[in-house]
């Protein structure tokens, strides 16, 4: 039978049917399909039974961070892997929270008391009693002595004990008895407590933290199962060295190698758990990973996280201070940010040896524009590497980078004519930025900072960006021409500053070159600061430290930030205090 | 040919396009400048210590070496180490793929429905204001970026409306879908029980089972029954035993990764429709781009299929209009909506790493944008190379059904 | 023959008049053609017509962002930059992609496509695989990672994106070359002697041309997509240079905070831009091939 003449009879029968019933199939099942919709959807909103919210105690914290090696305080020197050493373990001695972390702001942890030397090398530290690993073994002076001798030994390359030159500062931790430990240092040094309360001075679990070589970088001490099981992403990684601290670290999951989620549980072996009202406050922490921070803002304005910790963009932060179902909290700021002249040769670039073309430079930085602009005035202009707050930088007086002025440009001109630069055969430089949202605002930052250099009519200034472990390497390898780069104190003091002049990252290709360089006036200065304890005699030796630095301008600072959280507003015990800690123990919510 | 003939003949054009894509993703990537294993280390390695993890990583070796353990890891889906943090690829792949899949199965639904249902329109207002404004509405989504309308689409709905999350997959306060979980009887099993009762009844029912079936004549009652329950007897005993050998197999776990059909195991409403919440904006986003050669592809077949006799016929019958066109018009055009489906497919990944980058949608192109960042070269072949792998199967699929379902392609 | 030819470039470049009469395919190519050129001149004389230097900071005093006003119709950004200049001006880097990148395409996808159906044989079957195989990967996928390995730059993100169109241009040519070959004018040719050169470039190619105009155009505004979303997963350009692609990326920071100018202007550019072209290619087509016009 043919195609058609089938159908027909199909069609046929099909309409006979049609016209017995009033109301066709698809009416009935349309409305069906409509009425469940809707039920659902008033079920749904009016948050009934199957619909019904778990009451969930823990507590949700989002964040643009990540965890960049490894929660191993031998192999972690970045914000995030520092911010969860600190919640899951626990150093000798801790900043008092909200202070501003003076000599007596310092609290017994693990250490209970402790004495030192007149002349600042022999450090002698009393142990807690009593204080259980998670297995079960008590901790004691041997665990203190291990974990030294094993973050100092790891001696990992991108490890803060290598680049904070534990090793220069620390001969060696000696077991006096069974809860006395004692620190032999190499020279005096006076902001020795902060060194250990910094989260690098963690106790590890020597249970945890596995085996470990002498030098495990040294390629012929290895074999591949070594490296694997330091660098693998589903062992070492997940892998924590800690558990002495307020929380333990419960899961953590990783999608597409990407952190994706964190929860925290609270440590029933912590010492200080009965303190009063209970630590940690909250029993149960989830931590959220975002994309970046645009996606947090959303998030924490949907209300899907109670907390939102680094970074939230300044005109997110102005916006949300608006809004009346959050509240905003501000921190004491220490970050900074500066920018660094490489003084080595630059292929197909002038080199920037000369002190003149780094002053110039740096008098055609407007610090206030940038503030103003890309922060909104939540930054602020800094004219010293020691932000102001530290010892010898008080509110109000400008640092010593303040002589240099901003936006100078008719000194900048001549400091260049005398090099032979002007509006004809102008100063060509490379300025690179981060682009991976390491650095809040970078590009909006370069961005500006070309125009100011280029406003003084004697520059041109190139572009040039990568992501945050290209910029490391490039870092490393010298081939930036000028840079931006950022710091996050490890323990609150000048010392910690000042040493940006040579650290060891960038000592090697930035420092150096000027003819009349000041380099062993500035060395001796910064030694002679950190063996002293007498505040009048480093401020003016800090000083004469930044006044070298003016003259020969290897690094610039241009501004200090605060930190900045976000929460809903029953979330209290928030301090965001100079240390740049987040103490996430001492979250609760009312 | 006949329909063995042609599938063979299908399935053997696509292997040498994917092996020459293979290689192509292969060349690419051996090609790029700079050095990954530098890149790891930084500077401050030692030479031996790099020479250590380009044997680890097997860069070391010639590249025709390299080029045949590409392929035979390939074909035992290990696609390699992540040059980051050597975890395998292909895990990082598969926990990365699930989210993809389900953004790619509603975005393409959407497209459709949308695509048929103002294709349908247009064509039976052929000529007029409605048939101008969809067509123009079908070109003008085709040349709108995709994060432009996400982005539009986000500040509406999920900033200005508040009805719908902006970004993510699952909202943080729920713990994620975790799928069907059967139990499969025994909890604590132990092994004098087993052996003592299940092994002789087991060998019992079985003994009973073999020697019904070799009757030849069988009938339900009784003999048939018996075999039924015999069977039944031995599966359970069977399941008893693997569930005391292996403890993982104790209970029966299944999880798609797709977070809608996982909470619809699990029998949580509340997770199904926070996720579809979720799911809502990228796959409208991603299906709206999509629609328009789906309503185009609509309209110009409708236009013919409504000019032929059947259609003729069946208006004449007085057959309901929507009808019609619903039930009868509309399934000329489904041959040719399912092959456009699969020359989207295509399209439709390269609309996905888009789409995931501005919803922060946990999948395979926000992996790969990802990877890029970091010059994780290792991961972004394992990515590229999947992807070609995918669209391969994909389009073989639809190709295959289309010879199952259109008859001509068989002549 | 010429006639033949001619008769095909008019059907291609016909006057505005005589596209008009052509139904809703010829109003199509006017508009495209309207909106396309418009956005062409208005980007080439951008540095001349903006009312501000669209990479000036801060030519509105803080607090930046602010909504469009009198003085700055299309508001500014976070930096204090005028939108409207910026939108003006915006178009040059997307559009020297696009042109460049059809260009590529030309150069290679069209000899390509003309010796391997001329060839035939084995030639013809290796370049019909190749070319197969680049057309069923996703475009997008392929020119992110070719970009990615390039580095940054117009030529750079021209070729990634002209690796991932000379396959339709290749198959464009390749089925034409087919179908004219067999065509009685051209065996007449060749009974006459003509040699595989001159069919080639007398009478293939001419008959060619509309065929790969409209895959043109369409590989256009493609391009213009296809660069947009290469500047949106990072691969851009550059920052200091105005361009649409950036502004909506960098937008979509201060989309929560509600500065909806910053996204919505650039990002209609692009949409206009792309739509201009993509009803060129439309119309053109629909010209060429008026099986549905009856």
């Amino acid at each position: 039978m043919h195609y058609n003449l089938v159908l027909l009879k199909v069609l046929k029968m099909k309409k006979l049917k049609d016209s017995k019933r009033g109301i066709s199939t698809t009416t009935i099942a349309g409305t069906i399909i409509l009425i469940v919709i809707i039920a659902v959807a008033a079920l749904y909103v009016l948050e009934l039974p199957p619909f019904t919210r778990p009451v969930s105690k823990a507590l949700i914290m989002g964040t643009t961070d990540s965890v960049e090696s490894a929660i191993d305080p031998a192999q972690a020197y970045d914000y995030f892997g520092w911010e969860i050493l600190q919640n899951t373990g626990c150093t000798l001695i801790e900043v008092e929270p909200g202070s501003s972390a003076e000599a007596d702001d310092y609290n017994p942890a693990l250490a209970t008391q402790w004495t030192t030397s007149t002349d600042l090398k022999i450090w002698t530290f009393t142990l807690r009693q009593g204080v259980l690993f998670g297995d079960g073994t008590e901790f004691n002076a041997t665990h203190v002595k291990y974990s030294f001798d094993r973050n100092m030994g790891i001696a990992s390359p991108d490890g803060p004990q290598l680049n904070m030159e534990y090793d220069a500062i620390i001969d060696n931790v000696e077991v006096v008895s069974k809860y006395v430990v004692r620190f032999n240092l190499r020279i005096p040094f006076g902001p020795f407590l902060g060194l250990l309360a910094c989260q690098a001075s963690s106790i590890v679990n020597p249970e945890y933290s596995g085996g470990w070589k002498t030098n495990w970088w040294d390629a012929d001490s290895w074999s591949t199962d070594d490296v694997v099981w330091f660098a693998n992403g589903t062992d070492a990684r997940t892998r924590n060295t800690m558990d002495l601290g307020p929380y333990r670290l419960a899961n953590w999951t990783r999608v597409a190698g990407k952190d994706y989620e964190m929860r925290l549980e609270a440590n029933p072996n912590y010492w200080n758990r009965a303190a009063e009202g209970g630590l940690p406050k909250t029993e149960e922490v989830i931590i959220r990973f975002y994309a970046d921070a645009t996606a947090l803002r959303l998030a924490i304005e949907a209300g899907d996280i109670d907390v939102a910790f680094r970074h939230i963009t300044a005109t997110d932060i102005e916006d949300l201070k608006d809004n009346p179902n959050l509240h905003v909290w501000q921190g004491t700021g220490a970050a900074i940010q500066y920018m660094i002249f490489q003084e080595d040769h630059v292929p197909g670039l002038p080199q920037l040896n000369d002190a003149k073309i780094r002053r110039a430079l740096a008098a055609c930085l407007d610090r206030p524009e940038v503030c103003e602009t890309v922060f909104l005035g939540q930054a602020s202009p800094l004219y010293s590497m020691i932000p102001t707050g530290m010892l010898g930088r008080p509110e109000g007086v400008p640092g010593p980078f303040a002589v240099l002025g901003d936006a100078n440009y008719t000194y900048a001109k001549s400091l260049l004519a005398d090099l032979g630069y002007n509006e004809t055969n102008k100063l060509e430089i490379e300025l690179w930025y981060e682009t991976s949202g390491h650095y809040p605002s970078s590009p909006d930052q370069a961005e500006l900072y070309k125009s100011q250099f280029e406003a003084s009519n004697v520059t041109t200034v190139t572009l040039q960006s990568a992501d945050w472990p290209s910029y490391r390497i490039n870092r490393n390898e010298g081939v930036m021409h000028v840079f931006l780069y950022g710091w996050y104190p490890d323990y609150i003091d000048p010392d910690n500053y000042a040493f940006l002049y040579w650290a060891p990252w960038l000592g090697h290709h930035y420092i150096g070159h000027n003819a009349t360089n000041n380099y062993s006036a500035m060395k001796a200065a910064y030694d002679a600061a950190r063996a002293s304890t007498d505040e009048t005699e480093r401020i003016s030796l800090y000083n004469e430290l930044e006044g070298y630095a003016v003259e020969d301008c290897p690094v610039v600072p241009i501004w200090q930030g605060a930190a900045w959280a976000v929460t809903k507003p029953n979330i209290k015990g928030v301090y965001l205090d100079i240390t740049q800690n987040w103490r996430i123990w001492l979250l609760y919510e009312e | 040919m006949g329909l063995r003939t042609y599938i063979i003949t299908r399935i053997l054009l696509t292997l040498p396009m994917i092996m020459l894509l293979l290689s192509i993703v292969f060349l690419i990537i051996r090609v790029m400048p700079g050095d990954p294993v530098l890149l790891h280390f930084e500077k401050k390695a030692s030479e031996e210590a790099m020479a250590e993890m380009r044997r680890i990583l097997g860069l070391d070796k010639p590249l025709y070496i390299q080029y045949f353990e590409y392929l035979v890891g390939l074909l035992r889906g290990d696609l390699g180490k992540s040059m980051q943090d050597f975890s395998p690829i292909s895990d990082q792949i598969f926990s990365a793929f699930p989210a993809t899949l389900e953004l790619a199965i509603s975005s393409t639904l959407v497209a459709v429905i949308v695509g048929v249902l103002l294709g349908v329109k247009a064509s039976q207002s052929y000529n007029s204001l409605w048939d101008h404004s969809i067509r123009t509405l079908g070109i003008a989504v085709y040349a709108t970026p995709i994060f432009f309308l996400g982005m539009v689409l986000q500040l509406v709905f999920a900033i200005n409306l508040r009805m719908l999350p902006a970004n993510g997959r699952f909202p943080p306060f729920l713990l994620e879908p975790n799928g069907l979980t059967l139990q499969l009887g025994i909890q604590t099993p132990d092994l004098v029980p087993i052996v003592l009762w299940f092994v002789p009844i087991g060998f019992a029912s079985l003994a009973i089972c073999i020697t019904v079936l070799k009757r030849k004549r069988l009938r339900f009652w009784p003999n048939g029954l018996i075999a039924v329950l015999s069977t039944l007897l031995v599966g359970w005993v069977i399941c008893m035993y693997l569930a005391w050998y292996f403890p993982s197999a104790r209970t029966l776990h299944i999880k798609t990764g797709l977070y809608t059909v996982d909470s619809l195991m699990e029998g949580s409403p509340l997770k199904f429709v926070e996720s579809i919440r979720y799911l809502f904006l990228p796959s409208i986003t991603l299906g709206l781009v999509l629609s328009g050669v789906f309503t185009r592809l609509t309209r110009s077949n409708m236009l013919e299929t409504l000019r032929l006799d059947f259609v003729t016929a069946a208006r004449a019958r007085g057959l309901k209009e929507g009808a019609v066109i619903y039930g009868y018009a509309l399934r000329n055009a489904f041959l040719p909506i399912l092959t456009m489906m699969g020359l989207q497919f295509a399209t439709l990944l390269g609309g996905a790493i888009l789409t995931e980058t501005t919803f922060s949608w946990p999948g395979l192109g926000r992996y790969l944008v990802d990877r890029i960042n970091f010059r994780d070269y290792t991961a972004i072949q394992g990515a590229v190379v999947y992807f070609a792998v995918i669209v391969a199967a994909v389009n073989l699929i639809i190709d295959l059904l289309y010879a199952f379902l259109d008859p001509r392609i068989r002549l | 023959m010429i006639k033949t030819r001619k008769a095909i470039l008019t059907r291609l470049i016909p006057s505005l008049t005589s596209l008009a009469k052509r139904g809703s395919a010829g109003w199509m190519v006017i508009i495209g053609l309207f909106i396309s050129v418009t956005i062409i001149s208005m980007t080439i004389l951008g540095p001349w017509i903006s009312p501000h230097d669209p990479t000036a900071k801060l030519v509105n005093p803080p607090p930046n962002p602010s909504p469009p006003s009198l003085d700055f119709p299309m508001g500014t950004n976070l930096l204090g930059q005028d939108m409207l200049s910026r939108v003006l001006s915006g178009g040059s880097i997307m559009l020297q992609v696009a042109f460049l990148s059809v260009l590529f395409c030309f150069i290679i996808g069209v000899p390509i496509g003309l010796l391997s159906s001329y060839a035939g044989g084995i030639v013809d079957k290796t370049f019909t695989l190749v070319m197969d195989s680049f057309y069923a990967f996703p475009g997008l996928v392929l020119a992110i990672a070719i970009a990615a390995m390039m580095g940054r730059g117009v030529v750079n993100m021209a070729l990634s994106i002209a690796v991932v169109y000379v396959p339709s241009y290749f198959r464009i040519v390749r089925s034409q070359v087919l179908t004219i070959r067999e065509l009685p004018y051209t065996e007449a040719a060749r009974a006459a002697g003509a040699k595989g050169r001159t069919i080639l470039l007398h009478y293939v190619l001419p008959n060619v041309v509309p065929s790969i105009v409209v895959v043109a155009t369409v590989n256009f505004a493609d391009a213009i997509l296809t660069a947009a979303g290469l500047t949106f997963v990072g691969l851009g350009v550059g920052i200091d240079v105005p361009d649409w692609g950036w502004d909506l990326t960098k937008g979509r920071a201060l989309l929560p905070s509600g500065a909806w100018w910053v996204i919505t202007f650039p990002g209609l550019m692009i949409v206009l831009l792309a739509l201009g072209f993509t009803f060129i290619g439309e119309g053109l087509s629909e010209l060429l091939n008026p099986r549905l016009e009856q």
